[in-house]
């Protein structure tokens, strides 16, 4: 696991060289930004579990997924799915305060489109509440910090499509 | 390993949010973030001067040492080490934790001084100087923030 600084100087010490200008820019801007990580991180955990409701009920709560036959039809189901989104919301708001994704791989997507095809867990749809939790994440913190949430949460689309 | 990344280790093998507590502590990691900057340049743009003050101190002191034995290739690698470690120093001061000077520097290296016939007693004296000149350059705030980090490094090394 990596954070924005350590990502830096391990690139760094590859090269046997000290920090060049441009990764100590990128330093200070994310020092400049972390009065905003914390706060939206303290905002987040706050609001953990009601995130996950309102972007299951803006994405898969009212379409075929719930109903007889639907993925997430029986409620056992319906756990295991806001389970994960609980984790992608927890591993997305770690990756923010790191300002770096090695922990998103390294944590949950590593294997997870694998484990969803072998499971029958429809990738479409847990994409589209990835996106949902973008949102209601956005509506939460603010416009700015909700960007850079953003940025964790399309990072697991990513690995998920 | 920085103080975020262990705070978000440690949360996760409990699957839970950050603490107040720890994001506090972050925060105060932030807030430093530009001194610990400032203070590392000050060490990255001396290095050399660091090196050459500390190594004549380390000669004056331990005249009987393979770098000041007239070989040139032991005199050079001897100095590259030193700015090695100021390299490592600087790396630890920004992260603000020990862990890149343990990783890449400390690790092992006992062992491999060892086995290249360096005598580590004056390895220490070396370092010992290098911490010196480095620290007589910084106010007495940044000499305390550097000084953990070569402290750390001397008893790596202890034999």
């Amino acid at each position: 696991m990596q954070d924005a600084i350590t990502a830096l100087i391990n690139s760094s010490d590859v090269q046997g060289r000290y920090l060049d200008n441009a990764s100590v820019q990128k330093l200070k801007s994310y020092f400049d930004s972390g009065e905003m990580r914390a706060r939206t991180a303290i905002a987040i955990s706050a609001n953990a579990t009601s995130l996950v409701t309102r972007a299951v009920a803006q994405s898969l709560m009212y379409t075929d997924i719930t109903a007889p036959g639907g993925n997430m039809y029986t409620c056992r189901r319906y756990a295991a799915c806001i389970r994960d989104l609980d984790y992608f919301l927890r591993y997305a708001t770690y990756a923010m305060l790191a300002g770096d994704p090695s922990i998103l791989d390294e944590r949950i997507l590593n294997g997870l489109r694998e484990t969803y095809n072998s499971l029958g867990v429809p990738i479409g749809a847990t994409i589209r509440a990835v996106q949902a939790m973008k949102d209601v994440t956005t509506d939460l913190v603010g416009a700015e910090a909700g960007k850079e949430m953003g940025v964790y949460f399309d990072y697991i689309a990513a690995g998920l499509s | 390993m920085s103080i975020i990344t262990r705070a978000i280790a440690s949360a996760d093998r409990e699957a839970r949010y950050l603490s107040y507590g720890e994001l506090q502590a972050i925060r105060d990691f932030y807030e430093a973030g530009p001194q610990r900057l400032r203070i590392a340049s000050i060490l990255a743009e001396n290095e050399s001067q660091i090196v050459q003050l500390g190594s004549q101190r380390f000669w004056q002191r331990c005249p009987y040492t393979p770098s000041n034995s007239g070989n040139p290739t032991f005199r050079a690698s001897c100095m590259r080490d030193q700015g090695w470690y100021v390299r490592l120093i600087v790396y630890s001061v920004i992260v603000g934790d020990v862990e890149p000077l343990q990783r890449i520097g400390v690790n092992g290296a006992k062992e491999m001084y060892t086995s290249l016939e360096i005598p580590l007693r004056n390895l220490v004296e070396a370092l010992r100087c290098l911490k010196e000149v480095a620290l007589e350059m910084m106010t007495v705030e940044d000499a305390s923030e550097v000084a953990p980090y070569f402290d750390y490094l001397i008893q790596g090394m202890m034999p």
